[in-house]
Order: C-alpha cells, then sequence, then structure tokens
C-alpha cells in the first residue's frame, strides 16, 4: 500500500527552517519564484523549508512512536542524532563483527532499527550498503496563488547582560541586538509513504522481519506522521517562534502502488488528483481519497486512512 | 515496413525543486539544471518494480554493484524530456553543526536543486519508447507500464517529488528526416541546431545504470521552447510532437 498526503499549512512569524548566520543575523531559508515580465525572468525569494528539515522531524516522531510501541531504535537515532550505519564506527554498534556480505549488513541495520529501517541507510564502506527511505517528502513552498505575499521579515531581538560599572570594559555592551529573520506564508507540502517496503530486504525482495512486527513498523510509520501534523512539531525554533497559524488542509490518497497527490502548492490539487484517482480506478485499482477542507479536521481526514489501512490488511 | 513503436508520454509536475546531482547518490555540490535519461529510467522502473512486488534496489554481482533500474533500462528504445519553464539551479549556503566522534564541527555547504517553482506553471513531459520485443520476453505488459508511469514518485534524490498529471500511450512510426523542430531533449551530435537551449553532459543509459564511475557520456541538447534541428535524423511523432532520436 502506498500513502501521499498533500498538507497546506499557514505559519506566520515563523523561523522553521534558518540556514547561514551572518554576524548576528540569522537567515530563513529562502528559494527563489521565478515570474516572468515580458519576456525576462525576475526573481523574488520565499521562505521555504527544506524536505530535509521535514523528515528529519517525521524521523523525531518515529523513534517516539516506535519506542512507544516497542519496537527497537539504535542508540544514535534515540538520541535523534541520525548517522543511519554511515560508517564502520556506526554500524559496529549494532553489529560486531561486521559480516562481510551487504545481504546480512541489511538484516542487521533493519532488524536493530525501525528509522533506518523506514528511513533508509547508506553504508558508504566495503561493500557500500544503500536502502532507498519508504517515506518521501517535498520542500514546503508558498501556495502558488499567493506565493508574492510571503514574506521574510528580520525581527529584532535583545539580549541583556547584567554588569556593574567596575566590570565594565571599553566595548562590552550590556545589551547584544540580533536579529532572526521569520517567515509568514501559506504553505503546501507533499508526503509519500511507501508501506510495503518497510522490513522487506532493498536487495533481496524477502521480509527481514515476520509478518506481526511488519505490522506494527507499518502502525508506527504512520502514527509518527499522524503526530508530526497533528502536533504541528516540525522544523526548528519552535521555543520562541511556534507559528501562528495551523494546518488549514491535507488530501491523503491511499492506493496499491505508487501514487502522488497533486501537490497542494497548486490551487487546483484536490480536483486534479481526484480525476486521475479515477484513472487508476479504470486500470482496475482500489483507492481512498480523503480530504479534510473547511468542516473536516485534518486529524479525521487521516483517521480514515488509518481505518482503511486496517481494513486492507496493512496492520 | 515502417518500425512501429509503443510510447508512454508521461506529464508531470514538480513540488517545486528538482534534486538532480551531476554524480548520482553523491552530496557533491553541483546539481543538472535539465533531467538525464537515467533518471527517468529510474522514475519509472520504482512504480514498475513495485507492481512485481521486487523491492530490490541493487544488484551485488561479485564485485560491481549495480542499480536494478538496469534490469528495466532494455524495455526501452529511447527516452527524453521536454522541460516547460526555465528552471534556475539555487542552493543557499548552509552552516552544520555535527557532534562526531565527541568533537563539534561546524562546515558550510550548499546542495543545489533545480528550482522550478514560480508564477508560471512548469511541466516536465518525459516519452519513453518501449521495445516491444524485450517487453514481451519480460515479466511486465503494457497495462504494467501505463500504471507504473502513473506511479512515478520522484525525479532524482531527496524532496524531488513530483505528481504525474497524465499518461498518453500509443503507437509511434519511426523515420528518417533532414530536418525537424522539437521540445524535446536530443543528442548533440552532428546536427545543425536554430534556436535556444542547454547542453548538458549525461550518462548514456543505454550503458548501465548504476555504476557511474566509468560510465559513457552524452551530450544532450535541452531546447528552451521549440528548435529547428538539420541533419540526417531519425525521427518519430508522439501525440502531434515530433522527438529528434539518437543517429
Ligand atoms: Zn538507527
Amino acid at each position: 500500500m502506498f500513502l501521499s498526503v498533500g498538507v497546506r499549512f499557514e505559519a506566520n512569524v515563523e523561523a522553521l527552517n534558518m540556514v547561514e548566520t551572518a554576524g548576528n543575523y540569522s537567515k530563513h531559508r529562502r528559494v527563489p519564484y521565478l515570474v516572468e515580465e515580458d519576456g525576462k525572468l525576475k526573481t523574488v525569494y520565499v521562505p521555504a523549508l527544506s524536505g530535509e528539515s521535514l523528515a528529519h522531524a517525521y524521523q523525531e516522531h518515529l523513534v517516539r512512536e516506535a519506542l512507544g510501541l516497542g519496537l527497537s531504535v539504535c542508540d544514535d537515532c534515540r538520541r535523534n542524532e541520525f548517522y543511519k550505519s554511515m560508517n564502520k564506527v556506526h554500524l559496529k554498534k549494532k553489529v560486531n563483527p561486521i559480516p562481510d556480505d551487504p545481504r546480512d549488513i541489511e538484516i542487521a541495520i533493519v532488524r536493530s532499527c525501525v528509522v533506518e529501517d523506514v528511513g533508509g541507510f547508506l553504508y558508504a564502506e566495503k561493500p557500500p550498503v544503500r536502502r532507498s527511505s519508504a517515506f518521501q517528502v517535498s520542500y514546503a513552498l508558498p501556495v502558488k496563488s499567493v506565493a508574492l505575499f510571503a514574506t521574510s521579515e528580520p525581527q529584532l531581538h535583545a539580549r541583556h547582560a547584567q554588569m556593574d560599572t567596575s566590570s565594565k570594559k571599553g566595548n562590552a555592551s550590556e545589551q547584544m541586538i540580533y536579529y532572526v529573520e521569520t517567515g509568514t506564508a501559506l504553505y503546501g507540502f507533499t508526503f509519500n509513504l511507501d508501506l510495503d517496503a518497510i522490513g522487506v530486504s532493498a536487495i533481496t525482495s524477502e521480509p527481514i522481519l515476520d509478518e506481526n512486527e511488519l505490522k506494527i513498523r507499518r502502525e508506527a510509520a504512520m502514527r509518527a506522521l499522524f503526530r508530526m501534523l497533528s502536533s504541528a512539531q516540525f522544523g526548528a525554533k519552535l521555543s520562541r517562534f511556534f507559528p501562528v497559524g495551523g494546518i488549514t488542509e491535507v488530501a491523503v490518497a491511499v492506493t496499491e502502488h505508487p501514487f502522488v497527490v497533486t501537490s497542494p502548492i497548486y490551487d487546483d490539487y484536490i480536483a486534479r488528483t481526484e480525476r486521475r484517482l479515477k484513472v487508476l480506478e479504470g486500470l482496475g485499482e482500489n483507492y481512498l481519497f480523503t480530504v479534510a477542507t473547511g468542516e473536516k479536521v485534518p486529524e479525521e481526514a487521516l483517521k480514515e486512512a488509518v481505518d482503511y489501512l486496517r481494513e486492507q490488511g496493512a496492520f | 515496413m515502417v518500425p512501429l513503436t509503443f510510447f508512454l508520454k508521461v506529464t508531470m509536475r514538480p513540488t517545486g525543486i528538482v534534486a538532480l546531482r551531476a554524480l548520482p547518490q553523491s552530496k557533491m555540490r553541483t546539481a543538472l539544471r535539465y533531467v538525464p535519461p537515467t533518471t527517468l529510467i529510474g522514475a519509472i522502473a520504482y512504480p514498475l518494480h513495485h507492481l512485481s512486488g521486487n523491492r530490490a534496489e541493487t544488484v551485488y554481482d561479485r564485485k560491481t554493484f549495480k542499480s536494478t533500474a538496469d534490469g528495466v533500462k532494455n524495455l526501452f528504445e529511447w527516452v527524453t524530456v521536454k522541460t516547460i519553464g526555465k528552471p534556475r539551479l539555487y542552493g543557499a549556503l548552509l552552516k552544520i553543526n555535527t557532534v562526531y566522534r565527541g568533537k563539534a564541527q561546524s562546515a558550510v555547504t550548499s546542495f543545489p536543486s533545480a528550482v522550478m517553482y514560480g508564477s508560471g506553471d512548469f511541466t516536465i513531459t518525459a516519452v519513453y519508447l518501449v521495445n516491444e520485443e524485450k517487453l514481451s520476453k519480460g515479466p511486465y505488459t503494457m497495462k504494467d507500464l501505463e500504471r507504473a508511469a502513473w506511479g512515478i514518485t520522484r525525479l532524482g534524490s531527496r524532496e524531488s517529488v513530483v505528481s504525474v498529471e497524465n499518461v498518453e500511450t500509443g503507437k509511434a512510426e519511426i523515420s528518417e528526416a533532414s530536418s525537424a523542430e522539437t521540445s524535446y531533449a536530443f543528442p548533440f551530435k552532428g546536427f545543425e541546431v536554430q534556436g535556444r537551449g542547454t547542453l548538458q553532459s549525461v550518462v548514456d543509459w543505454r550503458s548501465g545504470i548504476g555504476d557511474y564511475s566509468s560510465a559513457k557520456r552524452i551530450v544532450m541538447f535541452y531546447p528552451e521552447g521549440t528548435v529547428s534541428v538539420r541533419g540526417k535524423l531519425s525521427v518519430t511523432t508522439v501525440g502531434g510532437e515530433t522527438l529528434v532520436l539518437a543517429p
């Protein structure tokens, strides 16, 4: 089974994805938005969140959900340090001595860590062993029709130091000013999850775990997504820049084989996705499509997807 | 007799970013602006394998490792792509702080991607010409290929999620010509071209997919809009559009 979710969320004054710092200025991630004017390309920079940032958040939720269900997560991933068995030093914590056969390496990693099973890994030694992530995330970008209204604005902040007159030196200051660039936009992103990839070898196609454990891991992967969206715990600086706003729309498609909802950055994404799913039906495939706009809340739509997956025997 | 071949024409919408590493699976700083043929094959290989329950990504044959997309490449006579909208390569500078082996390290890096995001609608249309003989000898049917086309999820790595908006199938006729007008990428070899576009050196997918250290490369011309090509051409028409094939 394959799940694809389009998410629209409103975020005002957020610092969810910061990139470089220049002096006392920390900059929000931005991407060029291309506008054609009289045959010439003009570029406007709009705030954005990388897929990498969303993927990190998803995996943090996966750690918690997996541990909550009594599943194994390796020590690195437990600390939310996703090294993913990248070399001998990290792999040795899971299996020692390290086997020669790539198949045995993959089995050892998948058995000992749900995050690397679902999120993939690349063991960059000899022999190299790679496993693609079972989930995919796009960038979160401002919805196209209102992208030009998106802003990234620096906010001035001051940090105070307490000092008495005797300790005051020439250039030490009592106030340290700094700027945090914040974004405001209606964002859209796409999240896909290939449930059939979980617990199955990317070398032999054979299941690495028993059916029962496969089902619990698939459920953990779904719960992590549910939790991430429902709690709005993704991105950085949430302690002081928790964005004002929230999820405004979700569109969830569950199909037998890969299928991606049209990106919610386009205004017609729900209607287009529906029409495209009709074509799949014509090819003899069952699916579930549910959207939460207006009345229905995102959790209700996600729960429908969970119930459908359970009905279909995914977990 | 005029050779006829099945085609798949797949129209995709990007989610804004397409990350195409010049060296696949590397974090190297260069990125490609346009989709190379190897990526098109890899993109359809994944949903195609999904249909048969094949999860294998890497084939280990003694000391060589190949992508399983390699096993699918023979199903295609030719693959090419049309891009509407001019992508822009962009990568913000990133400061990465890591704690590694007990030490805190800091580095500045950048992972550029092709940004396909703007007021205009960017679309990527891939065309796959199917080798019917190879298809008939394998486990897949034309219907499987069509379903796989609808199941393309990503072009390239990481956040390059796309949605397939339309799939057209039919029969294409391959013929000789001395001139053609095309919007699709073609091998730039001994042709005279009029119009704007970008030359990009890409891996010749026909020589193998997965191990690129010594792979043969070809130069492809990616037109911006439509260009006219002159020379000794092999051409075909797919849903009313002309493609220039490899000589
Ligand atoms: Zn782990």
